[in-house]
């Protein structure tokens, strides 16, 4: 064999192996699960196997694992090609531009109304940087047996905060209940009620002003509602600082009689509350609409893959309408995709309160879009996870009487200015 | 087995290369003697080796380095690391994306005025909050573990029946993990916990109490539970000090007459003051370190380690500048303790004298 037949064939050789390793990649998937969400991927991810040949290596781990240590991965390059996210904004600098691999007309029609979630502030970002795979929004849940026992109505449609803070004392009062209402401590939760009392939460250029009128008419409400009880003192008192608190417990045991947390709740309520009815209401309203927050968590890769069309591919795969669709149903979530949402998902033989209660949450999105907007924008806000946390924490000082009302209003505006300054 | 060790060696060269070296400690070493003697001569010929060149006096250091090398990676290089984050700023932890900020960031912490919105600073209230709450903790917490283990140890070590199984009593909760002491006594005194259930019983309380949140019993709990969980620790020490006191000046005190409350005063407490002091100084800095147990029973207060902790962003809540103003605490607080700790050995060493 001469010099140059074996130069040649070690060449083929070489080329092939790369075009063998092109056709057949192994993805690393970073999932996080609070109900199924994994293992429903699990079953995506053999499809999509089959399909393309590509191998994905899921790892399903806590959201604790994601929201605490997947950055600092991210920063030294020790991060999986492809994870579920839901700090969507904050992440944005980390994130794999999918437009040179995806049907780019296909992602905006049917995720367009999300997909700027995943962008860079100001605008200009038109990148594709995820698949959406669900909607999330937060609303109340209460427990139908407790109105039943007590004799009293429900406020209905259109019900303002007001209404149902009446109604839920006139519960608490009849059946001796210690509280009657119950709140996840983070402002993610406090924020649609803000937004119905006529809080704006940003100016026009997107910049955040939290403390106006209608923030500080919620927070003296809110405040109220535990100095009268009707909120109970284990919920956000019992927290410090920052932390974050589930009020899921509370409702759960039958200590309160409304739950505000949102749509993720649905299955753990449907297989976790046997002994009394429960049901979703829509969002209250109040003079700035009925606020809702948005949200929910996405596939997204890094541009630290060395993989890239295999990870946009697994992505692309994820977000056609079928596969959307599959999700969904087996998922029992809201789907992002806008065909989808126009044609209803096809839940299968669903518990007649979770379907009742996947209606109302979309139900709730549609209006949170159409009455206040401001929704979408502090959804998509960037550092919005540090607002969740600075709230609770004045607040539950004014609560507590360690500072006044007026005093912890100032601190919020001083906090977050100070924290989100560059 | 046979499977686990057979992959185990799979298609590595390392068995062969143990044959290597087993074989060149035979040639070097010559061994001689009975067979144990050959085979440590075989297995440990580098050291042999060493010792026939230059002699004993670098092999302490050859020992030593195993536990440098952890000490380096787990202690020293977190010291390091941490003092640069202190004046560097920036999100990531990765240092080529941290500018160089000087002081920037102990004005962040300390100043009365924000230096990047020129408002009044909240940090440093929530910073002083945090050293005040975490001081009063330390100063109700170190002389009430002190005296109570001094206590238990003098009892435990008289001759008392089932003297063991009193001990094992006493030193259970220290094997315990601190989420688990934490879930514990949330279970019992959390507001519809054990404790208010008992005291509504009884008819001492008419409405529940949430004491680990109320703020006049958050204290007293967090003291109470963090000695329980520790105390058997201190109490070993204290028990070890107890011992090592020659019996024979207890018996020529009993010959004096001398009274026990005598005894205490004049043998038992000034031979046992090193070991007094070990344990005040252990505690002193534990519970200012204090976290685990607080964080678990979500205690009404702020303790350092949890500021450092919720500012570094660790909870998920990362913010532009808070890993360098965590640093920036956390050296404070170290530089704090430290001074503290001299300052203790000195007076001791003064009144050892």
């Amino acid at each position: 064999m001469t010099k140059l037949q074996s130069l040649r064939l070690t060449c083929a050789a070489t080329a092939l192996m790369a075009a063998s390793a092109a056709s057949a990649d192994e993805i690393s998937f970073l999932c996080f699960q609070n109900g199924v969400e994994c293992d429903v991927l699990a079953g995506l991810i053999t499809d999509f196997e089959a399909e393309t040949g590509h191998t994905v290596a899921m790892e399903v781990v806590g959201y604790e694992i994601v929201r605490d240590q997947l950055e600092n991965q991210l920063q030294t390059n020790a991060a999986p090609d492809v994870a579920r996210v839901n700090n969507l904004g904050g992440l944005n600098q980390y994130y794999l531009d999918l437009t040179p691999y995806v049907d780019v007309d296909y992602m905006e029609s049917a995720y367009g109304a999300v997909l700027p979630w995943y962008r860079a502030p100001g605008g200009e970002d038109q990148g594709i940087y995820g698949w959406p795979m669900e909607l999330t929004v937060t609303g109340p849940y209460v427990n139908v047996t407790m109105f039943d026992d007590a004799g009293v109505e429900m406020p209905g449609e259109g019900a303002t905060w007001d209404d149902w803070a009446a109604a839920l004392a006139e519960v608490q009062e009849t059946l001796g209940m210690d509280a009657a209402l119950a709140m996840d401590r983070t402002a993610h939760r406090w924020a649609g009620p803000a937004f119905s009392y006529g809080a704006a939460f940003f100016d026009d250029s997107g910049v955040p002003i939290l403390v106006d009128d209608g923030f500080r008419s919620f927070a003296e409400t809110f405040v109220g509602w535990h100095s009268s009880g009707l909120m109970p003192a284990d919920g956000w008192p019992a927290g410090t600082g920052t932390a974050y608190q589930n009020a899921a417990p509370l409702f759960l045991s039958g200590s309160v009689a409304m739950h505000m947390s949102g749509s993720w709740m649905i299955s753990n309520y449907a297989e976790n509350i046997t002994d009394f009815e429960w049901r979703a209401v829509p969002a209250p309203c109040g003079p700035g609409g009925c606020g809702a927050m948005p949200g929910g968590a996405g596939i997204v890769a890094f541009s630290s893959t060395d993989v890239p069309e295999a990870a946009a591919a697994f992505i692309a795969f994820l977000a056609a309408e079928d596969n959307a669709a599959r999700y969904a149903a087996e998922t029992r979530s809201i789907t992002a995709h806008s065909g989808l949402q126009a044609a209803g998902v096809d839940y299968g033989d669903t518990d007649p309160a979770v379907a009742a209660a996947l209606s109302t949450f979309a139900t709730s999105i549609a209006r949170a879009a159409e009455t206040t907007p401001q929704a979408f924008t502090f959804q998509g806000y960037t550092k919005n996870f540090v607002i969740y946390g600075i709230v609770p924490d004045y607040i539950t000082q004014a609560i507590t009487g360690a500072m006044s009302l007026d005093d912890a209003l100032a601190a919020i505006d001083a906090d977050v200015a100070a924290q989100i300054a560059e | 087995m046979w499977n686990a060790i057979h992959n185990a060696f799979a298609g590595s060269a390392w068995p062969l290369g143990f044959l290597v070296y087993l074989v060149l400690g035979a040639v070097i070493a010559r061994p001689r003697g009975t067979l144990g003697a050959r085979a440590m001569a075989i297995l440990g010929w580098p050291i042999e080796l060493a010792q026939k060149l230059r002699g004993h006096g670098p092999l302490p250091y050859l020992f030593l380095l195993p536990n440098l090398l952890v000490f380096g990676i787990f202690t020293f290089a977190p010291l390091f690391i941490n003092v640069g984050f202190s004046f560097t700023e920036g999100q990531s932890i990765n240092f080529a994306d941290r500018p160089f900020a000087g002081t920037d960031n102990w004005q962040r912490l300390l100043a009365e005025t924000q230096i990047d919105t020129g408002a009044a600073n909240l940090e440093d209230d929530k910073f002083y909050r945090a050293v005040m709450d975490t001081s009063v903790f330390v100063i109700f917490q170190v002389p009430i573990m002190v005296l109570f283990s001094l206590i238990t140890a003098l009892v435990l070590n008289r001759d008392i029946v089932a003297r063991g199984f009193w001990r094992s009593i006493f030193f259970y909760p220290v094997m315990l993990s601190p989420v688990v002491v934490g879930f514990l006594w949330t279970l019992i005194l959390k507001r519809q916990g054990l404790m208010t259930v008992t005291l509504m019983e009884w008819g001492w309380i008419d409405a529940p109490i949430q004491w680990l949140v109320d703020p006049a019993w958050t204290m007293f709990w967090s003291v109470f539970v963090y000695t329980w969980a520790h105390l058997g620790f201190y109490m070993l020490i204290l028990l070890a000090g107890l011992q090592a006191i020659p019996g024979d000046l207890y018996e020529a005190a009993e010959m004096d007459g001398a009274s026990p409350w005598r005894v205490l005063r004049k043998i038992t407490l000034p031979l046992l003051m090193p070991t007094l002091l070990v344990v005040t100084v252990l505690s002193l800095i534990k519970a200012f370190q204090a976290f685990e147990e607080l964080y678990a029973m979500q205690v009404g207060w702020i303790s350092i380690v949890a500021y450092i902790f919720e500012t570094a962003g660790l909870r998920g809540q990362t913010t532009t500048h808070g890993l360098g103003v965590a640093a920036t605490a956390s050296l404070l607080i170290a530089g704090a303790l430290a001074v503290l700790s001299v300052i203790q050995i000195f007076l001791s060493g003064r009144s050892a004298r």
